[in-house]
């Protein structure tokens, strides 16, 4: 299987004015290969957070390396990672991130307009993964209009749209009731199973346990390390 | 794919982008119309402002200068001088210039080819029950090979109906209309005032300029104009002096001026009590009113590009921080900085020229209103309101131009927004 992200003796500091500074990340060392569905688990303030904006190109690292498709994140400016993330990254997050204002149709070509896709192309592209989700009929709904799972499968629809290398997932079902919490996980599985890389952080166990493999982090390093076994 | 499909398809992407983030200035603008409509109050007040009275000005410097359009190179114009007294009201009674004059320049003057003099009134007119009112010019033979005229039908009045004094008439196109007279119109009889006065020629369109028709007028002898008119019109004749030599003009101007001044019997160092005005002026004074024209809209406009212009930046900074998670959230998807930073920049312009088209809009009706009202209570030809196209430009430029320079800095800040901290913000 080829390597999708390599990441070496990864920090990240925070200053924190006259108390010095705050080491987030100690030195973190993590291989993931495409196709695996990764999650990282810890307590708040562990560090995954600021692993997952590490990861997810939305921050770069005071020290280390990191290797995503064989592209050194770590060198890159602010603007070369927005098109690291628009092409090679798919967002979800705990509550949702849609635009307001924006129909639905529109919150999935987000992405698209800022890889200068052409408007026609983009709705079909958009449509395609709408209806991939078989949320058609909400096409031109605004999110307030929706449920939670709705929104969150908007959210995951927008995160699809650009045919990412990488689905990060930062506590998805944080919003969300038990039963809902269920099937959103399973559409993640089953993006997996379709061979989409994912990473999903999260603080709980039974959500954990839809991936396939278990990353444990606690005060700024990696504790754990092993895959899932299913029953 | 070929080069120039792919160019193609950039373009194509590029304008994708442009409407895409013109929808989302207006999506933002129509979100809060309240907010934005006070946000661009100050914009929209000065547009008002500066298209209301360059309107006015406008159509009263055009109607000024309708006199002198038809003005060739080789005339000059010769009025009163009015501008020695306080009011225009004081200069008529005072100031005297007569049939005499133009007579006595034509004769004494050797550079004078010919002469036109001519006194204006304005007139009731009526023909078999249907009335209305023009502006009457009682004039000599001359005024139609002075000023270019041409004729449709019939001829015009002659040197025996000035000296027979006859009831005779010349009138424009509009009269037709406005009197509702026979397509053959040579030979029937109007009423002008109290006197009843034979059709004898039609004027040849001349068409309107600054929407006041040249052709709703009337010519009539200009010895039957001072029997009907009386002293006071008769003493305020305007000549139009043309000159046999254009390359002379300015020496023919002094020997004019000095036979005036001995038929007034001007004093040395007196004041001339007449103005002289040949082409040449006019295109000075155009000049010069279209220099402090310029000057006050440029105040005005400078005043409105800093009320309004802060007013728009105060207001995008609130948007800005308002909509910081959109920020994040667009960040997040793959949005460079530049992206936020067109799209809060747009979102200004997009605002600031909405606000000039309203203040365009209602500095149009405004002016109209107010010419409205000027016709109802002072006179009747108040001549119209008039916006010239440069002021429609200027003006949705100006507006534009301020949403563009105060949207800088908020835009800019924007764009350097961090996104993790834009996302978590709340």
């Amino acid at each position: 299987m080829a390597t999708l992200i390599e990441v070496q003796n990864l920090k990240k500091d925070y200053p924190m004015g006259a108390a010095g500074v705050f080491n987030a990340l100690k030195g973190v060392d993590i291989k993931v290969e495409k196709g695996e569905f990764v999650a990282i688990m810890g307590a708040s303030g562990s560090g995954k957070s600021t692993l997952l904006h590490l990861l997810g190109c939305l921050d770069t690292p005071t020290s280390g390396s990191y290797l995503l498709e064989g592209t050194p994140v770590h060198t890159l400016s602010q603007d070369e990672l927005a098109e690291l993330r628009n092409s090679k990254i798919g967002f979800i997050f705990q509550s949702f991130y849609l635009l307001p204002r924006a129909n639905v149709l529109e919150n999935v070509e987000l992405p698209l307009i800022y890889d200068k896709i052409p408007p026609s192309e983009r709705k079909k592209r958009a449509m395609e993964v709408i209806s991939f989700l078989q949320l058609e009929t909400h096409a031109k709904h605004l999110p307030n209009q929706l449920s939670g799972g709705q929104r969150q499968q908007i959210a995951i629809a927008r995160a699809l749209v650009n045919n990412p290398s990488l689905i990060m997932a930062d506590e998805p079902t944080g919003n969300l009731d038990s039963v809902t919490s269920q099937r959103i996980m399973e559409l993640l599985k089953k993006l997996n199973d379709m061979g989409n890389t994912l990473i999903l952080v999260t603080h709980e166990a039974d959500i954990a346990v839809y991936a396939k493999r278990l990353v444990r982090i606690k005060d700024g390093i990696i504790i754990s390390d092993e895959p899932i076994k299913k029953d | 794919m070929s080069s120039a499909q792919i160019k193609k398809e950039e373009i194509f992407g590029l304008w994708g982008t442009f409407v895409e983030l013109v929808k989302v200035s207006l999506r933002a603008i129509m979100g809060s119309k309240m907010r934005s409509f006070l946000t661009v109050l100050g914009i929209i007040i000065g547009v008002l402002a500066v298209v209301t009275v360059l309107s006015i000005i406008q159509g009263v410097f055009a109607s000024f200068f309708k006199e002198f359009e038809t003005m060739g190179a080789d005339t000059m114009f010769i009025r009163p001088n009015y501008e020695m007294f306080k009011s225009h009201v004081e200069g008529i009674r005072r100031l005297k210039m007569t049939y005499d004059d133009a007579l006595y320049v034509k004769e004494n003057v050797p550079d004078v080819k010919d002469v036109a003099p001519f006194l204006m009134s304005s007139d009731q007119i009526s023909y078999r029950g249907k009335k209305d009112s023009t502006q009457i010019i009682g004039t000599t033979d001359s005024y139609i090979t002075v000023n270019n005229l041409g004729l449709d039908e019939g001829r015009f009045i002659s040197s025996v109906d000035v000296a027979t004094r006859r009831k005779v008439c010349v009138i424009g196109v509009d009269i037709i209309d406005k009197l509702a007279l026979p397509p053959q119109c040579i030979g029937e009889e109007i009423q002008i005032g109290r006197g009843t006065y034979t059709i004898i020629g039609v004027q040849e369109k001349k068409g309107g300029s600054f929407g006041q028709s040249q052709d709703d007028i009337i010519y009539i002898p200009l010895t039957t104009g001072v029997q009907q008119y009386g002293q006071t019109v008769a003493n305020q004749v305007f000549m139009v002096v043309q000159v046999k030599d254009v390359k002379k003009m300015d020496d023919s101007v002094d020997r004019i001026s000095t036979a005036l001044r001995r038929k007034h019997g001007l004093k040395f160092g007196q004041e001339d009590d007449f103005r002289i005005f040949t082409v040449e002026q006019v295109r000075k004074i155009i000049k010069q009113f279209t220099s402090i024209s310029t000057l006050v809209v440029t105040a005005i406009v400078s005043i409105t590009l800093i009320v309004g212009g802060i007013g728009i930046m105060n207001i995008m900074l609130v948007s800005v921080t308002e909509r910081t998670r959109e920020i994040g959230i667009r960040m997040a998807v793959g949005a460079k900085r530049r992206h936020i930073l067109y799209q809060f920049l747009l979102e200004s312009v997009t605002l600031s020229t909405l606000g000039g088209i309203i203040g365009l809009l209602s500095g149009w009706g405004l002016a109209h209103l107010i010419v409205f009202i000027l016709r109802k209570s002072v006179s009747e030809t108040f001549p119209p309101a008039y916006v010239p196209i440069w002021v429609v430009f200027l003006s949705l430029l100006f507006a534009a131009l301020t949403g563009a320079v105060f949207g800088v800095y908020p835009a800019y800040k924007a764009s350097r927004l961090d996104p993790i901290e834009a996302l978590r913000y709340e």
